[in-house]
């Protein structure tokens, strides 16, 4: 879901802009080095793809309607840098055509859009070992790593905005994330779909780009991405900042009016949200890592 | 599909159309972070943007119906965040929806007052990496057209349907139309790119020098600094 | 030597998965003649047209204005030969007319003031006119896209003109317009075609293509008039040829 203005803290709001700008910064370098001339094109018209594709709605069970995400599917097809890239074109896009989401809210946005359900989709189906050679292997790797892109994605978009005390984490929680566990489902059927199909019909399209793939280090970088900036932006709101700023970061009237129990969701919740947030990533270091050295194994075996 | 759903009010020429990109989106930022900003205790402050708003709406020739059509957007967070009332009171989630809304109506106005290509210039002018706004300007262009082939598709699959398929081969029906269309964009974008490289791409675009900065954008300018500048010292 | 535009020698190319589209393809093509290479679907003719500038590269040699295609060189030659593919979707890719008419002469560095200049001009060999350049290119019918695309080809002044399919959907009205167009340029023009009476009203020579290899290359009229010939390679005589409307 894309939040518009107003819905976040500042704090939050700036904290999520720093970490996205970030991520595109550097995956625009990192496009200037490896990506092949070819990509450019390749990435605005899969962009055109996205942004149509999730304007393509199709019934579910009477009256509600849902749309392909789209963020798993592209970071397995394009890698999840070349990937976030492009859902983050769409998600600016998005802003900008339909005035879906804020601008401000813009970082946060691209954070829950791109960011995490590229990363997260990327490595789930690493993990799960899905690969181009397809099978059954990799229908369900599209399956689980698209519901699951979903799911953590719009916990992102709950916890954020518990914290700026409006929407109580448990309904946020229980609405957000219950909603996008069924929409999820769609997700990953459509993403094992299409890759299913893709497969059997250009299995090379899935391979295209060798040199932008993920590393570990890739992966460390991500963490340091998300953990680092946000650590920071933490511990200033915590101490004593020169007033302006403050009273901008500060700006949220809702965390000074809230009654004590909101308060104090918000202040530990912050931290943990902060501490959830890097703890995700770290997992999904380990996980990447245990399967890099579980495929490099079965490959070197008997 | 209808084109114009982007640029439909942009080809206007009210005094906030004809100022160049670049000013309108420093100074509509501005102006959202300003509403942001606003500490709770000070609700009257909103009833001065709200004017400042209303004054732009006013300027910018856009209508009324239009504007309030496209902020529906915001329903379902409206409708979320009412539920909160029970911890929050009304007052509380009133400001949440009014700095909601006056955030909203402002990023239609920065929108709605600029062409899209123009707005992707005042972004790379104002910074944004270079392929981010190339991946912008195929996205629009080739918005269009691959959402006519969309369509085209589900014609014909409408064609060949009668009544509802079960769940599961909707699916499936759905996911070699979507998986189809990948492999049309994709093989359209090898073909664009043999097209770049027959004229002369080698990797970077060029950019022209577009609208430059007139006296209607410095009157503008320090008309929304004068503006904020005074809301910050009014609290 | 340096008669010739384009010295195709011995060409062959095999695509990736494994079809031969290509087989030891050998042309001459003289300065200011123009060529049509006519032939069933699939004989090859778009993939010879993306070997002139080096899109494509294959076994063999191809020299363009006297030089051999080269990875150092293929800017040089690209601004030389210019290609007009067949759907006006893929090569109008800018947000406006005007850019996409732009973005060829930007590239080969052509100072900004001369541009505007440049891309007036190109659109009116192309006739359009210069007031359509801030309208986007999905605003457009398909006759003006098509005539758009080769303003953008035309901006860069290209010596040698390859088309492929210039005149396919476009109605009748169009379609003549462009063939006025296309009989008044200057260019080398080589053209793949299906329209085999563009072929008798634009050029003076024909090559005739079926898999991947040349089988017949001479006078136009003659060579279309082979019932024997055309038929073998899944064409027929043209009508006016047939009807003797073509004195």
């Amino acid at each position: 879901m894309h939040i518009p203005d107003g819905f976040l803290t500042n704090r939050v709001a700036v904290s999520l802009d720093v970490v996205s700008g970030a991520n595109i910064l550097y995956a625009a370098r990192r496009a200037r080095v490896d990506f092949s001339s070819r990509m450019v094109p390749i990435m605005g018209v899969l962009g055109a793809f996205v942004f149509a594709a999730q304007m393509l709605n199709f019934p579910i069970l009477g009256g509600t309607s849902g749309h392909l995400v789209g963020g798993c599917l592209l970071s397995v097809i394009l890698g999840p840098m070349a990937g976030s890239l492009t859902m983050a074109t769409v998600v600016l896009a998005q802003a900008l055509f339909l005035q879906d989401g804020g601008l401000v809210a813009l970082g946060a946005n691209i954070f829950n859009i791109s960011v995490v359900t590229c990363f997260s989709g990327y490595a789930i189906f690493k993990l799960l070992g899905g690969s181009a050679e397809g099978g059954r292997r990799l229908l369900i790797a599209g399956f689980v790593a698209g519901w699951f892109s979903l799911i953590i994605s719009s916990s992102c978009c709950a916890l954020e905005m518990a914290l700026a005390g409006a929407i109580p984490l448990r309904v946020g929680l229980a609405t957000m994330s219950g909603y996008h566990a069924l929409v999820g489902i769609v997700e990953g059927m459509l993403t094992a779909g299409v890759l299913g199909f893709l497969s059997k019909v250009r299995p090379d399209l899935m391979k295209i780009d060798g040199v932008g793939r993920f590393g570990v280090w890739d992966w460390i970088g991500a963490v340091l991405f998300v953990a680092l900036p946000a650590a920071v932006l933490a511990k200033a709101g915590s101490s004593g900042l020169p007033d302006p700023l403050e009273k901008l970061l500060a700006g949220s009237p809702l965390l000074v009016e809230a009654g004590a129990g909101s308060q104090k969701l918000s202040s530990s919740a912050r931290y943990g949200d902060y501490l959830l947030r890097a703890g995700v990533f770290v997992l999904l270091i380990g996980s990447g890592v245990l399967a890099k050295r579980l495929a490099r194994r079965k490959r070197s075996g008997p | 599909m209808r084109h114009n759903f982007i640029d439909r009010y942009a080809a206007l020429e009210s005094p906030l159309h004809i100022l160049e990109p670049r000013s309108k989106l420093l100074a509509f930022t501005a102006l959202i972070v300003g509403v942001l900003s606003i500490p709770v205790d000070r609700g009257s402050l909103f009833f001065v943007y709200f004017f400042a708003t209303a004054v732009l709406m006013g300027i910018s020739q856009i209508p009324l119906p239009y504007i309030m059509g496209r902020s529906l957007v915001i329903l379902p967070f409206i409708v979320l965040a009412s539920l909160a009332v029970p911890w929050k009171g009304f007052y509380g989630i009133g400001i949440l929806f009014v700095r909601a809304i006056l955030c909203l109506i402002l990023l239609i106005l920065l929108t709605n007052t600029t062409r899209f290509v123009e707005l992707m210039r005042g972004l790379r002018k104002l910074g944004c990496p270079q392929i981010l706004v190339m991946n912008l300007g195929f996205l629009y262009r080739y918005l269009f057209v691959l959402t006519e082939e969309a369509m085209r598709m589900k014609q014909a699959r409408d064609c060949r349907r009668v009544g509802r398929a079960p769940f599961g081969e909707e699916l499936k029906i759905l996911s070699s139309m979507l998986g189809t269309l990948l492999i049309r964009s994709f093989e359209r974008a090898e073909r664009m790119h043999s097209a770049m490289l027959s004229r002369g791409y080698s990797g970077h675009f060029p950019v022209l020098s577009p609208r430059r900065f007139s006296w209607h954008d410095l009157v503008f300018l320090s008309g929304i600094t004068l503006f904020i500048v005074l809301t910050v010292l009014l609290r | 030597m340096t008669d010739y535009a384009v010295r195709i020698t011995r060409l062959s190319y095999t695509y990736p998965d494994g079809t031969k589209a290509l087989e030891g393809i050998d042309l001459d093509v003289a300065r200011g003649e123009r060529v049509a290479i006519v032939g069933p679907s699939g004989a090859g003719k778009s993939t010879l047209l993306l070997h002139l500038n080096g899109v494509l590269t294959g076994s063999g040699s191809v020299r363009i204005l006297g030089e051999n295609l080269q990875p150092s060189n293929l800017h040089q030659i690209r601004r030389q030969v210019g290609l007009l593919f067949q759907d006006p979707n893929d090569q109008l890719f800018c947000p406006t007319v005007f850019e996409d008419v732009a973005f060829g002469p930007l590239n080969l560095s052509v100072p900004a003031g001369e541009i505007p200049r440049r891309v007036e001009k190109a659109l009116g060999d192309s006739g359009l006119d210069y007031a359509l350049r801030s309208r986007s290119s999905h605003h457009l019918s398909l006759g003006e896209r098509r005539r758009v695309s080769l303003a953008a080809v035309l901006a860069m002044e290209p010596a040698i003109l390859g088309m492929d399919e210039p005149t396919s959907n476009l109605d009748p009205r169009n379609r003549r317009h462009l063939i006025e167009v296309i009989s008044g340029l200057e260019a080398t023009l080589i053209v793949a075609t299906h329209d085999l009476e563009l072929v008798l009203d634009v050029c003076a020579r024909t090559i005739l293509m079926d898999r991947g290899k040349i089988w017949a290359d001479g006078e136009t009229r003659s060579m279309l008039s082979e019932a024997g010939l055309m038929e073998k390679h899944g064409m027929e005589v043209p009508l006016s040829l047939k009807s003797g409307m073509r004195s």
